[in-house]
C-alpha cells in the first residue's frame, strides 16, 4: 500500500459517510427497479409519434434556441469586461475587484428560474423574460470562469504591452484576448447547451419554446407528442455541440 | 542621459532588496551589458529604467526629470521611446507577425485606433520596413507562434523599432537561443544600436557575448553594482569575484 497515507484512508472513511447519508436521504435503492415494467409500458405510449404538429414544434424549437442563443451571447459579452475587472492581475484596484467578484458570485448564485419568477412580475410571462434571466446566470457564470482564464495567462505579453508605452487596459486586451480566445469560444458553447435546457425548465413558467410545449403535452397526457418534443430537443443540443466542436477546430 | 541616483527596490515581503543602492548614469550611444548570476537583479534593474519596476528608495532621472514624479502621461511617453525585448519574446500569440510589430506604435495611438486596428497606410509601411531591418524573410502575415526562436526575436526587436526608440533594453534576450542565433541576435542589436545613436542596455547570461559586444559592461551582485568598466577591464577575477557561490 506505498500509494497510500494514512490521513487518504480518513478521506476515504469521511466520503463513506457522506455517500451513504446521502443514499438515505435520496432514497436510493436499485431494488427499486423491479417494476421496471411500468417505465416501459408508459414509454410505449410515446408511440407511434405524432408528427401532426412538427411544423409548430419546430418553430418552438427555433424559440428555444434564440433564448439559449441570445442568453449566451449577450451573457459573454457583459461577462468579458466584468471578467478583466475582477481578475487579479488586470483589475484596476482592490475595490474594484471585489465589488465586481462579489457581483458576479451573486449573480451565480440566483438560478435562472429565481430571476424568471421575479422577472414574470414586470415582464409578464413570455421569452423574454426568459432571456433576461439566463442573461443575467450567465454573466456570473461566464465572468467567473473567463476572470480564471484571464488570470492563468501568461504575463509576458502584457508586460510588453506596458513596455511600449500601451494604456493598461489596451495592452492587458491585446495580450490576454488572444490567449485566452479558444478556451473562451468552449465555455460559451458550453453554456450555450445549458442555456437550451435551461430554457426547457423556464418553459415551466411561460417561458414559451419546446419546454414549455413538452409540460403542456405532458401535462394533458398527449405522450404521442411528447416524444417529439424529446426528439427535438435532443437533436438541438447535439448540433449544438456539433457547431461548437467544429468551431473550436477551426480557432486552435 | 539615464540616472540612478541610490536607487533601492525591495519586494514586498523580501528581507534583501533586491536592488541595493544603484549609483550610474548611462550616456547616449553606450552600449551595455549587464552581467550577474542568476538572483542578482539584473531584470529588477532593467525594469526601473522604463518605470515596469518602481522603486523603494532613491529615484530614476531621464534627461533631467524622475520617473517617479511623472504624471501617468509622461510616463507612458519615456515607455514608448524605450523599445524593449524580452528571454520569452512576449509576442502577441495568434497574431501576425506585421500585427505584432503593429503593437509597438500603441504608445503613439488613440486608444480607438488601436482597438480598431486604424493604421495609416504609413504605419503599415513602416512595420514593413522594420522587417527588413531586422532582416525578417518570412511572410508579414504568418502567426508568430510558426517562427523559430531567432524568428521571434527578430519580429520582437522589429517592433521595438516602430517605437523610434531612443534607448533599447533587452532582459536576456537571447538566453533561449542557440548560440549561433544568439550571437546572430547580438549582431542586429549592435548594427541597430550604431546606426540609430542609441543607449541599449542588455542583461546577459554569457560573458563572452558581452566582451564581444559591449562597449561597457557592469556586473551586479546580491542587488549590488559591484563592477562598471569596459570589456578589457572586466577579467578572470572580476568574473571569478561575480559568479563565485561562496557567498
Ligand atoms: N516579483 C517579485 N517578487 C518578489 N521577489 C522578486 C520578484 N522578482 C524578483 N524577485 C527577487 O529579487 C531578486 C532579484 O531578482 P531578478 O531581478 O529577477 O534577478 P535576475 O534577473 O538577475 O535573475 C531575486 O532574489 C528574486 O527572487
Ligand atoms: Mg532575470
Amino acid at each position: 500500500m506505498v500509494w497510500f497515507k494514512r490521513s487518504q484512508f480518513l478521506i476515504l472513511l469521511c466520503l463513506t459517510i457522506l455517500v451513504i447519508g446521502s443514499m438515505k436521504l435520496t432514497e436510493f435503492d436499485l431494488s427499486k427497479f423491479r417494476d421496471f415494467q411500468n417505465m416501459g409500458d408508459f414509454l410505449s405510449k410515446w408511440f407511434p409519434m405524432n408528427t401532426e404538429s412538427l411544423p409548430f414544434l419546430f418553430q418552438e424549437s427555433l424559440l428555444t434556441i434564440a433564448i439559449a442563443f441570445l442568453g449566451s451571447l449577450f451573457g459573454l459579452i457583459i461577462a468579458l469586461p466584468l471578467s478583466f475587472m475582477a481578475a487579479r492581475n488586470t483589475s484596476k484596484n482592490r475595490f474594484v475587484f471585489s465589488v465586481t467578484r462579489f457581483l458576479l458570485s451573486f449573480l451565480r448564485s440566483v438560478p435562472e428560474f429565481v430571476f424568471g419568477l421575479i422577472l414574470l412580475t414586470t415582464l409578464g410571462p413570455g421569452p423574454f423574460p426568459a432571456v433576461i434571466a439566463i442573461i443575467f446566470h450567465n454573466i456570473g457564470v461566464l465572468g467567473k470562469l473567463i476572470s480564471e482564464l484571464i488570470e492563468s495567462a501568461d504575463k509576458g505579453p502584457m508586460e510588453a504591452m506596458l513596455a511600449v508605452g500601451a494604456k493598461k487596459w489596451i495592452g492587458n486586451l491585446f495580450a490576454v484576448l488572444p490567449q485566452i480566445w479558444p478556451n473562451v469560444l468552449s465555455q460559451f458553447f458550453y453554456r450555450f447547451e445549458v442555456a437550451i435546457r435551461t430554457s426547457l425548465i423556464l418553459g415551466l413558467i411561460g417561458g414559451g419554446g419546446i419546454g414549455q410545449q413538452l409540460f403542456i403535452h405532458f401535462k394533458t397526457f398527449q405522450y404521442q407528442l411528447v416524444s417529439v418534443d424529446v426528439l427535438l430537443i435532443m437533436i438541438m443540443v447535439i448540433m449544438v455541440d456539433y457547431i461548437g466542436s467544429k468551431i473550436r477546430e477551426k480557432v486552435i | 542621459m539615464i540616472e540612478f541616483k541610490s536607487v533601492s527596490v525591495t519586494y514586498p515581503g523580501a528581507k534583501e532588496p533586491a536592488l541595493a543602492d544603484v549609483n550610474i548614469t548611462f550616456q547616449k550611444g553606450e552600449f551595455v551589458c549587464v552581467l550577474g548570476r542568476s538572483g542578482a537583479g539584473k531584470s529588477t534593474f532593467i525594469r526601473c529604467i522604463n518605470g515596469l519596476q518602481p522603486v523603494s528608495e532613491g529615484y530614476v532621472k531621464w534627461e533631467d526629470k524622475t520617473l517617479s514624479e511623472m504624471t501617468h502621461k509622461e510616463t507612458l511617453e519615456v515607455r514608448r521611446k524605450t523599445g524593449m525585448i524580452f528571454q520569452h519574446f512576449n509576442l502577441i500569440p495568434r497574431m501576425s507577425v506585421v500585427q505584432n510589430i503593429l503593437t509597438g506604435l500603441f504608445g503613439y495611438k488613440k486608444s480607438y485606433e488601436n482597438l480598431l486596428g486604424l493604421f495609416k497606410s504609413s504605419d503599415r509601411l513602416q512595420a514593413l520596413e522594420a522587417i527588413d531591418q531586422v532582416e525578417l524573410t518570412v511572410e508579414p502575415t504568418r502567426r508568430v507562434e510558426k517562427l523559430s526562436g531567432g524568428q521571434k526575436q527578430r519580429v520582437a526587436i522589429a517592433r521595438a523599432l516602430v517605437q523610434n526608440p531612443k534607448v533599447f533594453l533587452g532582459d536576456e534576450p537571447v538566453a533561449s537561443l542557440d548560440p549561433g542565433t544568439a550571437d546572430r541576435i547580438f549582431q542586429l542589436l549592435k548594427k541597430t544600436h550604431v546606426k540609430r545613436n542609441l543607449v541599449s542596455i542588455i542583461n546577459v547570461h554569457d560573458v563572452i557575448l558581452a566582451k564581444k559586444f559591449a562597449t561597457r559592461i557592469i556586473a551586479l551582485k546580491d542587488g549590488k553594482l559591484v563592477f562598471d568598466g569596459t570589456p578589457e577591464e572586466f577579467d578572470d577575477k572580476v568574473y571569478a569575484d561575480i559568479y563565485n557561490h561562496s557567498s
